[in-house]
C-alpha cells in the first residue's frame, strides 16, 4: 500500500500536461487529435537523443516540446489544406511518427543511463526520499504547466479559443479566425503531449518507441474520470477543469497502477485501459440521471450529456 | 457606406444543384440608412447576406465597405465593420460559456485579441451596466451559462453584442422570425433604438410586411436573385401590407404563407 501513492503520482505527474492538452482538443474543440500518441514519443525521443548528446536538460526539453508543436502545426496544415478530418489527419500523423521516432532514437529503446536528467542530482539519496523528491520536481512542472494553460484559457485569445470550439460561426462574426484557433490548440496539445514525454523518459529512465501508443484514449479516460469527480461543466469555469484533468489523470494512473498491484500483468494494462474508458462513459452518460432520480436535479440539468456524445452532437450540428 | 457593383453568386456551380442565388445585384447603402428587405423564399435575401457578411464569395462582382474592396475578405476578417444577428435566436452566442464570456468575446470584436484577461472588474461593471439597459435582469447574471437563457433573452445578448464596438453595418437575417409576438416587438425595438445609437447602416431582412413598412429609412423587394423594387421616404411610407404582397406575388414569385398571414 505504501507504494501505491507514490507510485501513482510519479506515473501520473508527467501526464498531466498532455491530459490537460488531450482536454484543449476533446472538450474544447471537441475533436480528436491522434498525433499526441507520436507527439508523446516524439517528445521522449529527442529528449533522450540530446541528452545521450550531452545537451543541457532545459534546451533538451525546450527542443522536445518544440518539435512537437510543429508535429501539431503539421496536422492543422493537412486538415486545412486538403480539407480531410482532423481525426484522419491526425492517425496519418501518429502511423508517420512511428517511423520518424525510430529515426530519432535510433533502435526501439534506449537508456537515458544516470548521469544529466533533471533528476539526476537525486541519484545518491535514500528510495524513499528520492521518490518523493521527484514527485516534488514533477509536481513543480506540472502545477506550473496547468496554471499556465488555465491563465492562457482565461486571456482573450484562450476566450477565443473556447467560443470556437462551441460554436464556430458565431466566432467568426465576432471576429475569431477559426483556423488560427485551431493551429494553437493543436499545437499547444502536442507540445503538452511533447512535454509529458520528456517529463516521462526523464523519471522513468529511458524513452522506447511505443510509449506514445494509446496515449489519446488513455487522455480522453483520465479527462472523463476528472470530469465525473469535478463536473466543470462548460469551458467558463477554467479553475475546475484544471481540477477534473488533475483528479482524472491521477485516478486513471491509480486505477492502473492498483491493477498492477492487484497481480495483473503488464500486458492486462490495454485492456485496463479499456474497461475504465467504457466505465468512465457509462457513469458519465447514467450518473446525471442516477443523480436526478435521486432528487439532486441541480447537478443533473447543468450536465445532461455525456463527453463524448457532447462531442458527436457538436459535429452534426456543425 | 456599402456598396455591391454587379454581383452574381453561384451555389453549387459546375453540379446538377446550381443554382443562381444572387445576379447582377448593385446596391448602395449610405451611412446611417436602415434598410427593410423582403421577398420570397429563394429570392436572394439570405445570399445576400452572407456575401455581405464575407460567408459566400460572389462569382463575380464586387462588395465594398466603406469605399474598401472586402469581396475575398473572409467574415471574420470583416467582423469589425460588420456585426451580424442571425435568424437562429441560438446562434449568436456560445451556450456553454457564461454570459460574460460571450460579452468578451463580442467586445474584443475587429480588434487585435490579446494575452491579458478576457474579463476584468472593470469590464464586468460594464456588461452589467449594459445588461441592465435590457431590462431582462440579465445583469444579475453573469456568470450563468448563455444556455440557461431562454431564446428571445440570448437574442437579446446578441443584439447587444452586435452593438459593441461600433460596428459600421448592422445585418439583421430575419432576426425576429423565431421569437414570439412579445419578444418581437421588444426585440425590434432595442433593434431600433441599437441602430439609433451607433447611426450605422443597417440591412434587416424581414418576412413581416408590417415591420418592413413600418421600420426604416427604405425598402427592397427581391425576387429571383435581384433587387426589383426600391422605395424610400414617402412613398414608403404610402405602403400597405396587403399592396407590398400584391408587389411580390405581381413579380411573378408567390409569396409565402407566412409573408400572408404577418401582413
Amino acid at each position: 500500500m505504501r507504494y501505491l501513492l507514490t507510485d501513482t503520482l510519479i506515473a501520473g505527474l508527467p501526464l498531466l500536461p498532455v491530459v490537460m492538452g488531450i482536454y484543449l482538443v476533446v472538450r474544447i474543440r471537441q475533436d480528436f487529435d491522434l498525433t499526441v500518441d507520436g507527439s508523446f514519443t516524439l517528445g521522449g525521443a529527442l529528449t533522450a537523443l540530446l541528452l545521450g548528446h550531452g545537451v543541457g536538460v532545459p534546451l533538451a526539453m525546450l527542443a522536445a516540446v518544440a518539435g512537437a508543436a510543429v508535429a501539431g502545426l503539421v496536422t492543422t496544415g493537412l486538415h486545412l489544406a486538403l480539407r480531410i478530418p482532423v481525426i484522419l489527419a491526425g492517425l496519418v500523423m501518429s502511423i508517420g511518427m512511428t517511423t520518424l521516432n525510430l529515426r530519432v532514437l535510433g533502435r526501439p529503446s534506449i537508456s537515458l543511463g544516470d548521469g544529466g536528467t533533471l533528476f539526476s542530482g537525486l541519484a545518491g539519496l535514500a528510495p524513499g526520499v528520492r521518490d518523493w523528491l521527484t514527485i516534488a520536481i514533477l509536481a513543480a512542472f506540472a502545477s506550473v504547466f496547468l496554471a499556465a494553460v488555465g491563465y492562457l484559457l482565461l486571456t482573450e485569445i484562450g476566450l477565443a479559443l473556447r467560443a470556437t470550439g462551441v460554436n464556430a460561426r458565431m466566432a467568426r462574426a465576432q471576429g475569431v479566425d477559426d483556423r488560427r484557433s485551431l493551429a494553437l490548440c493543436l499545437a499547444l496539445a502536442n507540445a503538452s503531449a511533447g512535454l509529458s514525454g520528456a517529463l516521462t523518459v526523464q523519471s522513468q529512465g529511458f524513452a522506447d518507441s511505443a510509449t506514445g501508443t494509446g496515449t489519446l484514449l488513455a487522455g480522453v479516460g483520465a479527462v472523463m474520470l476528472g470530469e465525473l469527480i469535478a463536473r466543470p461543466g462548460g469551458a467558463s469555469r477554467v479553475g475546475r477543469v484544471l481540477v477534473a484533468v488533475a483528479v482524472g489523470t491521477l485516478l486513471y494512473r491509480l486505477v492502473l497502477v492498483g491493477a498492477l498491484r492487484a497481480g495483473l500483468q503488464a500486458t492486462d494494462l490495454a485492456g485496463i485501459t479499456a474497461l475504465t474508458l467504457v466505465a468512465a462513459v457509462a457513469l458519465n452518460r447514467y450518473l446525471p440521471e442516477l443523480g436526478r432520480s435521486l432528487g439532486r436535479v441541480g447537478t443533473a440539468a447543468r450536465h445532461p450529456r455525456g463527453a463524448l456524445e457532447a462531442s458527436a452532437t457538436a459535429k452534426e450540428a456543425g | 457606406m456599402l456598396r455591391l457593383d454587379g454581383v452574381r453568386l453561384v451555389h453549387n456551380p459546375g453540379t446538377p444543384t446550381e443554382v443562381v442565388a444572387l445576379d447582377h445585384v448593385d446596391l448602395e447603402i449610405p451611412a446611417g440608412q436602415f434598410v427593410t428587405v423582403v421577398g420570397s423564399n429563394g429570392a436572394g435575401k439570405s445570399s445576400l447576406v452572407g456575401v455581405v457578411a464575407g460567408a459566400h464569395r460572389p462569382s463575380r462582382g464586387r462588395v465594398l465597405l466603406d469605399g474598401r474592396d472586402v469581396t475575398r475578405l473572409p467574415d471574420h476578417a470583416r467582423a469589425a465593420a460588420v456585426a451580424r444577428v442571425f435568424d437562429d435566436p441560438l446562434a449568436g452566442t456560445a451556450p456553454e460559456l457564461s454570459l460574460a464570456d460571450n460579452l468578451a468575446l463580442a467586445g474584443a470584436r475587429g480588434r487585435r485579441r490579446r494575452l491579458l484577461p478576457a474579463i476584468t472588474r472593470g469590464r464586468r461593471a460594464a456588461m452589467r451596466d449594459d445588461l441592465a439597459m435590457l431590462g431582462l435582469g440579465l445583469e444579475r447574471r453573469l456568470a450563468d451559462p448563455v444556455a440557461l437563457l431562454s431564446a428571445g433573452q440570448r437574442q437579446s445578448v446578441t443584439m447587444l453584442m452586435a452593438g459593441l464596438r461600433q460596428p459600421r453595418l448592422l445585418l439583421l437575417d430575419e432576426h425576429l422570425a423565431a421569437l414570439d409576438p412579445r419578444t418581437r416587438d421588444r426585440v425590434l425595438d432595442l433593434t431600433v433604438r441599437t441602430h439609433q445609437r451607433l447611426g450605422c447602416a443597417s440591412l434587416m431582412i424581414t418576412h413581416s410586411m408590417r415591420h418592413a413598412i413600418e421600420v426604416g429609412d427604405r425598402l427592397l423587394v427581391m425576387a429571383r436573385g435581384g433587387v426589383v423594387y426600391d422605395v424610400a421616404g414617402q412613398r414608403k411610407a404610402a405602403l400597405t401590407p396587403a399592396g407590398l404582397v400584391d408587389i411580390i406575388s405581381g413579380l411573378g414569385d408567390a409569396p409565402s404563407d407566412r409573408q400572408l398571414l404577418a401582413g
